[in-house]
């Protein structure tokens, strides 16, 4: 007798094809985002804790976006799979594609109502307006800027 | 501007009776005795005693530049007061650096109207900042030295270097060697920004390389540029040009009450410059024939090997290929691999961002050729798609009915039969139980049992013959170690032998392709060798200039010394 498949086997539809071209870097952007969810608070802030997993969403949206739009590797129904499923940011995928935008790091950063000055984010500042020696860091995500000049 | 030198010398005595100043075309000044109707660089003076105080002015380098040049032997004016002697006397004189005192020796000095040869000297010294007080040439252009306060770098308007202490007063022609140093960083840097302008880019790891040894000759021809101003001089000592009024200073009166005691001890000094001189000409012929010595190489191998930038990329892009890493991953990823790094197709793109650019673009095309290949795959035999798919997929968890239904999706366009699909799954399942050295030794005598047509040097793993494909033996072992296998193997082949291409096209192509490839290979070996030649040149200079300073160290020494000695010897008189 075959051993019986579980509920959630059966449940689960298989991706579609291509998926196993990129299955080896998203299961390696997935155990990274394990580490960074159970990575232990010694000494950070709690808002530094989240930044890692900012960081993670950020690099495999950008993943998922390079291949599909830069590098046509992918086709358009695994594409559309991967954003349903959560493999990538398809809010931070929609802001790349407009002007000035292009590098955003996450999509708090451009949020007004969440910033206690009622603007967007000192990392969405242009370097060259900045002083030159200044080092910022946002404290959403970490982010060490990302205006698309830089 | 304020407190830069309006000329370079401050006062000096008064000429001897009989004795006129001239000056060549050149700006050299000169002496002429209408009496004896000789003439002398040597400026023929009255002999005056007294004390000079310090100028508040930089000063233009006095003779003694070589003994203050170097911080870690006593100072001369030290030397000096400790012969009672006055510790801020520093007789005004331009001085170039060694090769520049050799005039002396030309100069007519036994002219000297009061036949003393010491005399002469001591009047030398004042010549000689005579002829470095034309009237033509003053500081022009001044410039904080970086990192060496208190010095400052003093342009004339001649062009001409030299280096004055805002603290101390002093100033040198011959830099202190700290001090050139830090000047040699200097010109770099302002070299380095030069060419950026000009470029409009930041210049690569190489070219910095370049920048430097440029900066190094350049620092060499400004130096035979002074000597060039100094022999002129010398010819247009012929010339019966006007005479020109030597330009008066505030502290001329301190400067011609010099006592001679001081000037006496400051002989040797001299002597010793002019040995130095000596081997200043010696290191610039070196400097000479190593800067032609390297034009000609790089000329030479230039027009041998030329490397576009699309043979860069080619080589980038053939180094993507030979690491076997996925186009599929992210650029991080490639990064991670370390044979990258070694491997000197590393370095044929310039900068981080062109080698990511690079293997975008490899990427994509890669992408492209793997889905081509697949395609064909399934026109040439449909076996050999559904033999991958069980590479990935089979596991001896899953009986075949199961796993017909989990894969349906991915088998949907198989056109092997389900009669046919099932038999090699339990096969594939059956050889999977099986130990891997059995599973080794298979592949190897699958891939042995290739005629050379279809397996041979020119085979990679994307083009591997249906024979191999279509084979269970193939699929047995996980992709990893199955393809660095079938790699190895392949690099142990001769390449294909004639006859094995389809067409004639074919074989010309790949022929062509290869012989492309050792040309773009070689050529990136000559640039290699090329930067590090020029890297050897670079320290071999740097030696050089350090073997120098050591040299001026030991001259230092031994003039300190000398100057004791002749001390002795004129006290003892
Ligand atoms: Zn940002
Ligand atoms: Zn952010």
């Amino acid at each position: 007798m075959p051993p019986m498949r579980t509920a959630a086997g059966r449940n689960k539809k298989p991706p579609p094809e291509g998926f196993e071209d990129i299955e080896d870097t998203l299961l390696e952007f997935q155990n990274k985002m394990k580490d960074a969810e159970n990575a232990s608070h010694d000494g950070k802030k709690k808002h530094e804790m989240i930044w890692p997993i900012f960081q993670i969403t950020h690099q495999r949206s950008k993943y998922i976006y390079d291949m599909y739009y830069e590098k046509e590797a992918i086709s358009k129904t695994l594409y559309d799979w991967l954003l349903k499923n959560g493999y990538a940011d398809a809010m931070l995928i929609a802001k790349w594609k407009k002007q000035g935008y292009e590098k955003l790091c996450c999509v708090r950063c451009i949020q007004t109502n969440e910033t206690n000055f009622r603007s967007t984010c000192i990392c969405r500042v242009p370097k060259k307006t900045l002083n030159e020696s200044q080092d910022i860091q946002c404290v959403n995500c970490g982010c060490r800027g990302c205006s698309s000049g830089d | 501007m304020a407190d830069i030198p309006v000329r370079p010398p401050a006062g000096l005595p008064a000429l001897a009776p009989g004795w006129t100043e001239h000056s060549a075309p050149s700006g050299h000044v000169y002496y002429y005795n209408k009496e004896t109707k000789k003439s002398t660089y040597v400026r023929p003076i009255v002999e005056i005693h007294g004390l000079q105080q310090q100028h508040a002015a930089p000063r233009p380098p006095a003779p003694q530049a070589p003994f203050g040049a170097n911080p870690n032997i006593g100072h001369v004016n030290h030397v000096a007061s400790n012969n009672q002697l006055n510790p801020n006397f520093q007789p005004p004189n331009f001085r170039f650096g060694g090769p520049a005192q050799e005039p002396f020796q030309n100069a007519p000095q036994h002219s000297n109207p009061r036949g003393d040869h010491r005399g002469g000297h001591r009047g030398g010294f004042n010549n000689f900042q005579d002829r470095r007080r034309q009237p033509e040439d003053k500081p022009k252009h001044r410039s904080d030295i970086p990192n060496c306060a208190p010095w400052v770098l003093v342009k004339t308007k001649l062009g001409r270097r030299f280096v004055w202490n805002k603290d101390t007063n002093e100033s040198f022609w011959k830099f202190p060697p700290h001090v050139m140093k830090a000047v040699m960083d200097f010109d770099h840097k302002e070299r380095e920004k030069k060419e950026r302008r000009e470029h409009g880019q930041p210049s690569d790891e190489e070219d910095t390389a370049m920048a430097e040894v440029e900066a190094d000759l350049a620092a060499v021809e400004e130096e035979m540029e002074k000597q060039i101003v100094r022999v002129d001089g010398e010819v247009g000592m012929d010339d019966d040009s006007e005479y020109e009024e030597v330009e008066v200073t505030d502290d001329e009166g301190e400067e011609a009450n010099k006592p001679p005691k001081r000037q006496r001890t400051e002989e040797p000094t001299e002597d010793q410059a002019m040995e130095m001189g000596e081997d200043d000409i010696a290191w610039q012929l070196a400097q000479m024939e190593a800067m032609e010595e390297g034009d000609f190489d790089e000329e030479d191998e230039e027009e041998g090997l030329p490397l576009t930038e699309e043979d860069c990329k080619a080589l980038f892009k053939e180094l993507l290929d030979d690491t076997r890493i996925s186009p599929y991953v992210p650029w991080d990823k490639v990064l991670e691999n370390d044979g990258l790094y070694e491997d000197e197709r590393y370095k044929a793109l310039p900068t981080m961002k062109a080698r990511k650019d690079c293997f975008d673009e490899w990427a994509r095309e890669r992408i492209h050729y793997l889905k081509e290949q697949k395609a064909n795959q399934q026109t040439l035999d449909p076996r050999i798609p559904y033999l991958a798919l069980l590479h990935k997929y089979a596991t001896p968890k899953l009986y075949w009915p199961e796993f017909r239904r989990k894969y349906k999706r991915e088998m949907k366009d198989s056109k092997v039969t389900d009669k046919v699909k099932e038999q090699l799954y339990r096969d594939h399942i059956k050889r999977l139980g099986l130990k891997q050295p059995e599973l080794r030794s298979d592949l190897s005598n699958l891939l042995k049992a290739q005629p050379l047509a279809l397996l041979n040097g020119s085979t990679t793993l994307e083009t591997l013959p249906p024979s191999i494909l279509t084979d269970l033996r193939f699929i047995s072992l996980p992709a990893s170690t199955r393809d660095s296998l079938v790699g190895a193997y392949i690099s142990t082949l001769p390449p294909a032998p004639e006859g094995a291409f389809a067409s004639a096209e074919e074989e010309a192509e790949v022929i062509r392709k290869r012989a492309e490839r050792g040309r773009r290979e070689r050529a990136l070996a000559e640039r290699e060798r090329r930067v590090q030649e020029d890297r050897r040149k670079q320290e071999r200079d740097l030696a050089y200039g350090m073997g120098r300073l050591r040299e001026e160290e030991a001259e230092i020494e031994r003039a300190m010394k000398f100057g004791k000695d002749g001390l002795k010897g004129q006290l003892g008189s």
